[in-house]
């Protein structure tokens, strides 16, 4: 195996060795919310992606919800002393 | 051709692990409380430039307020990431198009029709066949991730694995502030007093004293 990088788009994923893709996607898996601790019974990577793509949905979901009630409420709040008081709490951090 | 590309690569991997050892390690990136407070408060400033920005407009949640919310955030979560990956790199290159493509939804691509011959192949390889439905399933996760469309399978898993956790710090810091926004402001119902009383300490400073008897 001349390099660990594949150059081309599809059907290279031969190059890139079984072991590495394990490896990452067991990484990804430990992220994901319910990561189980089984280091033993290995979940298919498909699972994994597949996972992780539902994951990142829903946290997409949730910054957009969140978005929509900071707009609500930048609209409605003085600001001069909102800011003021999450520049403290900032701080106070 | 191909060795020095390959050179080339080798070197700018080389450049960036360096530099990457030089920051925290992966694990800490993202979670230390140092990002998230610097996070917060570049979200403050481009939340309230949206603010500023849109004064005339009505206060109620016309879908451009939230829209600019989304991406004074998002945009302020890929400088944060400070160049590091792609994925904030193509934010912060080319915000608006990437929002219009988050909201279509295309659906997995199906996966190739097998003929004849493909069916004896598969059956000796069962690599090459796992190796299709794992690309399929990465193109779908491709398309998740801003900018990160064509890279090869390892990039794309480590894209994706420091995306999630800036979007989980991204989602920590916006209801935190959230939070804080709504003890203090949120509607004339909540509490009027305390509105009145900062109002009133950052104009004049007299006001918020009680007269010396």
């Amino acid at each position: 195996m001349s390099s660990r990088r594949s150059h081309s788009r599809h059907s290279s994923a031969s190059r890139i060795t079984e072991e590495e893709i394990n490896e990452l996607v067991s990484k990804l898996q430990m992220m994901l919310p319910d990561a189980p601790i089984r280091r033993n019974s290995r979940v298919s990577a498909r699972k994994v992606l597949q996972e992780t793509c539902s994951y990142i949905r829903s946290l997409h979901q949730e910054v957009d919800d969140l978005s929509e009630k900071l707009s609500e409420l930048l609209a409605s709040t003085d600001t001069d002393s909102a800011e003021a008081a999450i520049l403290r709490s900032l701080l106070m951090q | 051709m191909e060795a020095e590309s390959s050179t080339s690569n080798q070197q700018r991997k080389r450049k960036r692990s360096a530099s990457e050892s030089s920051e925290k390690p992966a694990q800490s990136t993202w979670r230390s409380d140092k990002e998230h407070r610097l996070y917060s408060s570049k979200l403050l400033e481009a939340l309230r430039r949206v603010r500023s920005g849109s004064g005339s407009s009505s206060p109620r949640t016309d879908p451009p307020r939230s829209r600019a919310v989304r991406e004074a955030a998002d945009r302020a979560l890929a400088i944060s990431a400070r160049g590091r990956t792609r994925w904030s790199r193509a934010i912060l290159s080319s915000r608006s198009i990437k929002l219009k493509s988050n909201r279509i939804r295309v659906p997995c691509p199906a996966r190739p029709k097998r003929t004849e011959l493909e069916r004896i192949q598969s059956a000796a390889d069962q690599e090459k066949k796992k190796s299709v439905v794992l690309q399929s399933k990465a193109k779908v996760l491709g398309r998740l991730v801003p900018g990160c469309k064509k890279l090869s399978f390892p990039t794309l898993l480590e894209e994706a694995s420091d995306y999630i956790k800036a979007l989980e710090m991204q989602v920590k810091a916006m209801s935190a502030l959230t939070e804080i926004l709504s003890m203090f402001g949120g509607g004339t119902e909540g509490a009027p007093g305390m509105v009145q009383d900062a109002g009133a300490g950052t104009s004049t400073g007299t006001d918020s004293m009680p007269p010396p008897a």
